[in-house]
């Protein structure tokens, strides 16, 4: 028994010593080498800028390093997630793609080529907690008048199987919402509809709706996740346990937005310092500044924590899973 | 008002750090318009990170400027070489290319760059004009207009197809709308003809489908000829300045055509959804329809130039009023533009009118000062970059399908969509042999798209009697015209456009 303790207060000890001291040989490897930071999307729009952001200060973070953002667009973030999890585990190949596809690695959708569990995950920058957005000339102003609707109302979403329609489609069903879903609005597409009024409402991200809010043109009445205390929380109004386990799975998609994570089996060494610059990325007021423009403040997890919070998000009840089998077409 | 409007642009030519800006925004914008497969929207991207920390109009200036002019040099290599940089340019193509064949090429670089300029600044006088009005015409157009006007874009294929023509143009205008069909079903979400490859998820490509119809075939056929692009030698072509000027005094002989295509250029553009094509293609179509001589089109035509090169420039215009005044961009260019404007610190909204009045007519006087000053700046240079149509093809050959190769790969960063650049360009080199149509291809591949889309949400939203409402009846009048009008000239045997285009 004592010796057992010992160990474990050797290893711990060491575990404490090494760790600095891994971070530091990583640190060493990256001079004078080129790191290609590859975005799920086109040049433009969230997911890029943010990436550049991360990107540029991670440079100045990993002395004599040179990040190179490379563009890798399509199916909706899977080519360029199954890019970065195909590639060399050399630790110069790192990336951000939708949180969203933790859904279609849930139901092992046609075209998923990773596995979230085995990836280097770097970091997370951001929340984008959901929203119910909903016109600002329907009669509509709160939770409650929303389910008391008689009749269902049109809400958009992007392409079937994206992330907003698996979203929508999920609380549709599990809270029975009197909702009739229209896909096919992609970008601002749902916005213009709802300033036309053939749209009523759509669940969003919150960061793509404020602009709209502030303008006038729609309300929140109710919001899953975030720090925000205008909205109710979707999760104070619902009383059905399964409908609060879809809520929590909602949520936590809100709660990793804006991730940067690298192939399974990176060196230990090279993620610590990857890890550290990272961090210290996230640190930097200027990034925190900037970042504040783009979007949303960063609110940053690192490493584990994010890996921790990826796993949970994949560990679904049965159940939970059958629901989103149908929202994206798989019986 | 009026004070507003002039004391901004005293305050913007007064200002030699937002002059210079501007110049250099022109530069910028006019080097990314020239190379094709990269838009203006990756310009604006990259640029990001410079305005951080710039004074507000400056910055604004600045991106606006580099996007707007992007139009004005993209048709050059479209005129010079059959490569247009994006769906857009493809319909300068059709009647560019051949003027630079008959070694006109300086005059039709002359009107296209002209017109490009004429366009940005009518598209700008669009713009303030329509500020008052903009919501209830903006908010008029909903997916069931969208769905009628990409048909009646389609119909004009009847037209661009000559006498014994037509259901050639129609075959291949089929064609293309089944390519259109290529990706993600937007309601289903089956993934349609894309076997396993995830990079057709998203269609086919535009531009490379663009490159290998028109480019890749052109150079086959010079390559196989022998000798210059210009089949005119150079002593014995007017390519001079005189040339130039020629071609630049074509768009004033030609006002009125040039004024209807930017405004309607500019009205699609302040239409989200349509997109910049759908201007270009639109307006092409406008001009053959309403030439008293149509047979003259695909031969060198030059209102088959000065049309959608003033659409596409006019456009822009447009296109900024949703975005400034809804908050909501029209097009994937302006969505990163309006990202650029929230980090200077300006909010698009309605309030833009009370709070940033000044900004809005700097705005607009930034359109038209960069139009011109790129307008200056192309017509100096292009008398040297005409010349290259007098080189030999086997020198110039190489050259081209490089940069047609980059530019396919350049577009969207996949390798997969080099090898569909390979094999559309046999069909392009098919249709170009055998004499078929090439044009309604690109036309059903880029509205074909729009066309399911918006008939996929209109039959969502209102079921089968979506095209009841007042202004969707008036384009299903256009469309039944347009059709009796196609029939009518072909019955009488007139010959409207010749084979080959």
């Amino acid at each position: 028994m004592k010796n057992w303790t010992k160990s474990i207060l050797t290893f711990a000890a060491l575990g404490a010593a090494s760790g600095p001291a891994l971070a530091q040989s990583g640190v060493d490897f990256y001079k004078g080498k080129t790191v290609t930071y590859i975005v799920a999307t086109a040049p433009g729009g969230g997911y890029d800028s943010y990436g550049r952001l991360v990107a540029e200060f991670m440079q100045r973070n990993l002395p004599g390093s040179t990040f190179v953002v490379r563009n890798m667009p399509g199916a909706g973030h899977l080519i360029g997630a199954n890019a970065i999890y195909a590639s060399k585990p050399d630790g110069l190949t790192i990336g951000t793609f939708n949180t969203g596809l933790i859904y279609n690695q849930i139901v092992g959708q046609e075209g998923v080529k990773f596995d979230l569990n085995n990836m280097s995950w770097i970091g997370k920058a951001a929340s984008d907690p959901r929203v119910f957005a909903i016109a600002s000339q329907s009669p509509i102003k709160t939770w409650k008048e929303l389910i008391d609707q008689k009749t269902p109302v049109n809400f958009a979403t992007a392409g079937v199987g994206s992330a907003s329609y698996v979203e929508t489609v999920m609380l549709t069903s599990a809270l029975k919402l009197p909702i009739k879903l229209l896909t096919g609005y992609n970008g601002t597409d749902d916005q213009l509809a709802m300033r036309r009024g053939e749209i009523v409402g759509s669940i969003a991200s919150r960061s793509s709706y404020d602009q709209f809010v502030k303008n006038g043109f729609g309300r929140y009445i109710v919001q899953i996740g975030g720090k925000d205390t205008d909205v109710p929380q979707l999760s104070s109004l619902v009383t059905d346990p399964k409908g609060q386990e879809l809520i929590a799975l909602v949520q936590s998609q809100g709660d990793i937005a804006r991730l940067t994570a690298g192939p399974p089996g990176i060196p230990a060494d090279l993620t610590a310092a990857l890890v550290g610059a990272y961090k210290k990325a996230m640190e930097d007021k200027e990034l925190q500044e900037r970042a504040e423009k783009l979007e949303r403040p960063v609110e940053p997890l690192y490493g584990d924590d994010v890996l921790k919070a990826v796993k949970a998000a994949l560990n679904q009840k049965p159940e939970t899973i059958a629901i989103l089998k149908e929202a994206l077409g798989k019986k | 008002m009026i004070d507003v409007m002039f004391g901004a642009l005293g305050a913007m030519l007064s200002n030699p750090k937002t002059m210079g800006l501007m110049f250099i925004a022109v530069l910028i914008g006019l080097v990314v318009g020239a190379t094709p497969g990269i838009g203006g929207r990756l310009s604006i991207a990259l640029a990001i990170p410079f305005v951080f920390g710039m004074d507000m109009t400056q910055g604004a200036v600045f991106l606006l400027t580099m996007h707007a002019v992007n139009g004005t040099s993209g048709q050059i290599s479209s005129i010079m070489f059959g490569v247009p940089g994006d769906g857009d340019d493809a319909a300068t193509t059709i009647d560019g290319h051949p003027m630079a064949k008959k070694g006109e090429a300086g005059r039709a670089l002359g009107a296209s760059i002209t017109a490009s300029g004429v366009g940005g600044i009518i598209g700008a006088i669009v713009f303030a004009v329509m500020i008052p009005v903009l919501e209830p015409v903006v908010l008029a157009f909903s997916p069931a207009e969208f769905f009628l006007l990409a048909i009646l874009g389609i119909t004009f294929i009847a037209f661009l197809a000559g006498k014994g023509q037509i259901f050639k143009g129609i075959i291949v205008g089929l064609f293309g709308m089944i390519l259109a069909t290529i990706g993600m079903d937007p309601t289903t979400g089956i993934a349609r003809f894309s076997g396993n490859y995830l990079f057709l998820w998203d269609g086919l490509s535009v531009v490379t489908a663009v490159l290998a119809i028109f480019a890749v075939p052109e150079m086959i056929a010079l390559a196989a000829k022998g000798g210059s692009i210009s089949a005119v030698s150079i002593e014995n072509s007017s390519i001079s300045y005189r040339q130039l000027l020629g071609g630049v005094m074509e768009v004033p002989r030609h006002w009125f055509l040039a004024l209807r295509t930017s405004i309607i250029g500019a009205l699609i553009g302040m239409v989200p959804g349509l997109g910049g094509s759908a201007a270009a293609w639109l307006c092409y179509g406008h001009a053959v329809q309403t030439s008293k001589t149509p047979e003259r089109f695909g031969h060198g035509a030059v209102e088959g130039v000065i049309a959608p090169e003033t659409a596409s420039n006019a456009k822009e215009g447009g296109s900024l009023l949703p975005t400034l005044f809804f908050g909501i961009p029209g097009s994937s260019g302006m969505a990163v533009l309006m990202g650029a404007f929230l980090i200077l610190g300006i909010q698009p909204g309605p309030a833009m009118f009370t709070t940033h009045l000044d900004l809005v007519w700097t705005l607009i006087w930034a359109l038209v000062v960069g139009n011109l000053i790129a307008v200056t700046i192309l017509l100096f240079i292009t008398r040297w970059v005409a010349v290259l149509t007098f080189i030999n093809g086997a020198v110039l050959v190489p050259f081209i399908l490089v940069l047609v190769t980059v530019g396919a790969y350049a577009n969207e960063g996949q390798w997969e969509n080099l090898l569909i650049l390979v094999a559309i360009s046999f069909i392009g080199w098919g249709l170009m042999r055998w004499n078929w149509p090439r044009a309604p291809f690109v036309i059903g591949l880029v509205l074909g798209k729009i066309a399911e889309e918006s008939l996929h949400k209109a039959l969502g939203l209102w079921g089968i009697g979506f095209f009841t409402r007042p202004l969707s009846l008036v384009l299903i009048g256009l469309i039944c015209a347009t059709i009796g009008l196609a029939v009518y000239t072909n019955m009488r045997g007139k010959s409207i456009m010749p084979a080959g285009v």
